[in-house]
């Protein structure tokens, strides 16, 4: 995978100190707090966080459904929060695409399949004649393993790995570069998530994607993704590649979601203890802030706590290499 | 373990697509509503004689020529207050007028006041109530409208425009629908506040999806039900505002006839010549109850929920 190349690699989206508040009349709710990121290009970049973390609120910010109340988001070094011309807001939409979280409620139910795959082809004229577009369509659908014979069908006549697959159709009808996926497969059949995993993945290999990849558990993402982030109550407590973030966990919340993960190993399992995650804790300060604790693996920690870390990672590689 | 003979097996080709095949038959909103719609026999009923009233209030007065204006019969006491027989299906009136042909004529302008007040009702509403529900700004100073408007009664608001305006059809029409429309827009308004967000507009807007689209494609196309729920409790309601405003002696004037008109102008032949107050009653009782019914089946019918049962 691409997490060791030497070469330099180009940031293809990169969020800084972006906060999200919602207001709910005189109450205010900071969702997201100072979520700092980079995605690379060409890269699976997970996003991990239990239910409520803020991980579908990160993502629409970046494909500007959300507003942000601090920070900055840019795309291939172009900023995109924020009022845009016309252009640039077409931009975006064009280079930009969502995979949405909840397949039974992300399609338009009086739309037929045909609209539903052609409606971006249509908000940009993308198609020379209606020969082309029908191809364009049937090429999408095709790529997804669904048939044109689908097309005059409506989403209430699809099972959830088909609707899930339609969307995914009307993402990839764009030729985005990069496609935020939320969720795709938690609300899926189990017997379905790997079909559209490896879809997902054929689809990166053969079109330069890049992603952003949410799930709300981290064995979801153990092989899929190249770098994973995890958040939890809207702040970023851990980014590493996902080799490292397995092997070495720093943060104590990434080790209370490992524990989550099975491993296949019946003594481990037997041997497993639990321990809720306690915010409390942590030292929480003015200092508190991502830091390296060595190249590509961050940490959110105060000044405090960078020595503790360090020993921590020490011990652990220690413990690695014994064994 | 004893050897399996190989030859007994052969490999199968699995084929994903088969099992993506849909073998239900295509379905067609339209169609499905329509079947949905004539599945109800009181509503065939009540559409068939909805039908017969409306072609008779449009065509009989065309050969009848009624005019309330025109009595050459005023100073023929034989012709006044025939009791209804086969000549005069409803009798005569006080004037010696065919009660038949007058209630005809009243039925075709009190239909066309409450269809076109219904109708301007329902764009008007539902064009500002779709605004109202995607735009912050607007919604500040619509529920300010909507706040006035709604607290004053619209009987009163009607009442003293006709004063105002004079009266006549159109200026009644004006009237009625001066003040309706604030209630359908408020109405759409939380509709669309209900569905906006919801996923499907969100995944619209990320296709770069414009918000008159999103409006047209993807929140009406959900509100054709709650319109037509709208619609079919309109057109009975503004029949009887009609009714009452004449009865009040606001609304119409002389020339033209109505079954509001009919219904004050025979109330005091309530005892002494009851038909010529209870026919134009039973008329735009019926006309009322037969058009809400057809619009609340077909209301239910373009539920598309009602199409899977
Ligand atoms: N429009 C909104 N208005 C107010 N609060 C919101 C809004 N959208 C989200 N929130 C709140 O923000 C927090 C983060 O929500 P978000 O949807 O981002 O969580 P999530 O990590 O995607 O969770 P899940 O795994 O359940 O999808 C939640 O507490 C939620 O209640
Ligand atoms: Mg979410």
């Amino acid at each position: 995978m691409s997490t060791n190349d030497v070469k330099e690699k180009e940031v293809l989206v990169s969020v800084k100190h972006v906060d999200v508040t919602f207001t709910n009349g005189r109450k205010k709710f900071r969702a997201v707090t100072d979520a700092n990121f980079e995605i690379y290009r060409g890269e699976t970049f997970a996003l991990v966080g239990e239910s409520g973390s803020g991980k579908t609120t990160i993502a629409r910010a970046i494909i500007r459904l959300n507003d942000i109340s601090a920070g900055e988001i840019k795309f291939q070094g172009k900023k995109i929060n924020g009022k845009l011309s016309k252009e640039d807001k077409q931009w975006v939409v064009r280079n930009i695409q969502m995979i949405f979280q909840d397949p039974a409620a992300s399609l338009n139910e009086r739309a037929t399949i045909d609209y539903c795959v052609s409606e971006g082809l249509y908000n940009f004229n993308l198609f020379e004649n209606e020969e082309d577009r029908v191809r364009k369509v049937d090429w999408a659908l095709e790529q997804v393993g669904l048939l044109p014979e689908h097309k005059s069908r409506y989403p209430h006549e699809f099972s959830g790995g088909q609707r899930q697959r339609v969307g995914i159709a009307r993402a990839l009808i764009m030729e985005p570069s990069f496609i935020i996926a939320d969720e795709p497969i938690s609300a899926l059949d189990v017997s379905i998530r790997a079909q559209v995993l490896n879809l997902m993945n054929k689809f990166k290999k053969e079109n330069d994607l890049t992603y952003m990849f949410i799930a709300h558990d981290l064995s979801v993402v153990r092989y899929f993704a190249d770098r994973i982030a995890v958040i939890h109550l809207g702040r970023i407590v851990e980014i590493a590649p996902s080799v490292e973030l397995f092997r070495y966990p720093l943060h104590p919340y990434t080790n209370s979601l490992l524990q989550a993960v099975p491993m296949p190993d019946p003594e481990i399992e037997k041997a497993k203890t639990f321990n809720a995650y306690d915010a409390s804790q942590e030292v929480m300060d003015e200092t508190s802030r991502l830091r390296e604790v060595r190249p590509g693996h961050l940490v959110f920690m105060a000044d405090s706590e960078v020595e503790k870390y360090k020993q921590k990672l020490e011990d652990m590689e220690k413990l690695h290499h014994a064994e | 373990m004893t050897e399996m003979d190989k030859e007994l097996f052969t490999f199968q080709r699995a084929d994903d697509s088969e099992s993506e095949h849909i073998a239900a038959p295509i379905y067609s909103y339209w169609r499905s509503v329509f079947r949905k719609f004539f599945s109800s026999k009181i509503a065939i009923v009540m559409m068939i004689l909805a039908g017969i009233v409306i072609l008779l209030s449009i065509f009989q007065p065309m050969i009848s020529g009624y005019d309330p204006m025109k009595t050459p019969y005023i100073n023929t006491p034989s012709m006044k207050y025939i009791r209804p027989n086969l000549t005069y299906w409803f009798g005569t009136d006080d004037k010696g007028n065919s009660l038949f042909d007058a209630v005809w004529a009243g039925t075709r302008n009190s239909l066309f006041i409450s269809f076109m007040a219904t109708t301007i009702t329902t764009v008007v509403g539902v064009a500002v109530g779709m605004w109202w529900g995607f735009s912050k700004r607007v919604d500040v100073v619509m529920i300010e409208v909507y706040n006035v408007i709604s607290n004053i009664p619209a009987t009163l608001v009607a009442m003293i425009l006709v004063y105002a305006i004079g009266s006549g059809i159109w200026q009644l029409i004006f009237a009625l629908s001066i003040t309706s429309w604030v209630g359908t827009a408020y109405f759409i308004r939380v509709q669309v506040m209900i569905i906006r967000d919801r996923e499907y507009n969100l995944a619209s807007r990320c296709l770069g999806t414009s918000t008159f689209k999103i409006i047209t494609h993807n929140i009406l196309p959900y509100l054709i039900s709650v319109i037509m729920t709208a619609v079919s409790r309109d057109i009975p309601s503004f029949i009887s505002y009609e009714v009452f405003l004449s009865f009040v002696g606001v609304g119409l004037s002389e020339k033209d006839p109505s079954l509001g008109r009919m219904i004050q102008q025979y109330s005091p032949y309530l005892v002494s010549t009851p038909y010529l107050f209870w026919i134009p009653v039973v008329v735009s009782a019926f006309i009322s109850v037969s058009l809400y019914i057809v619009g609340q089946t077909l209301a239910d019918a373009s539920d598309p929920r009602t199409h899977m049962i």
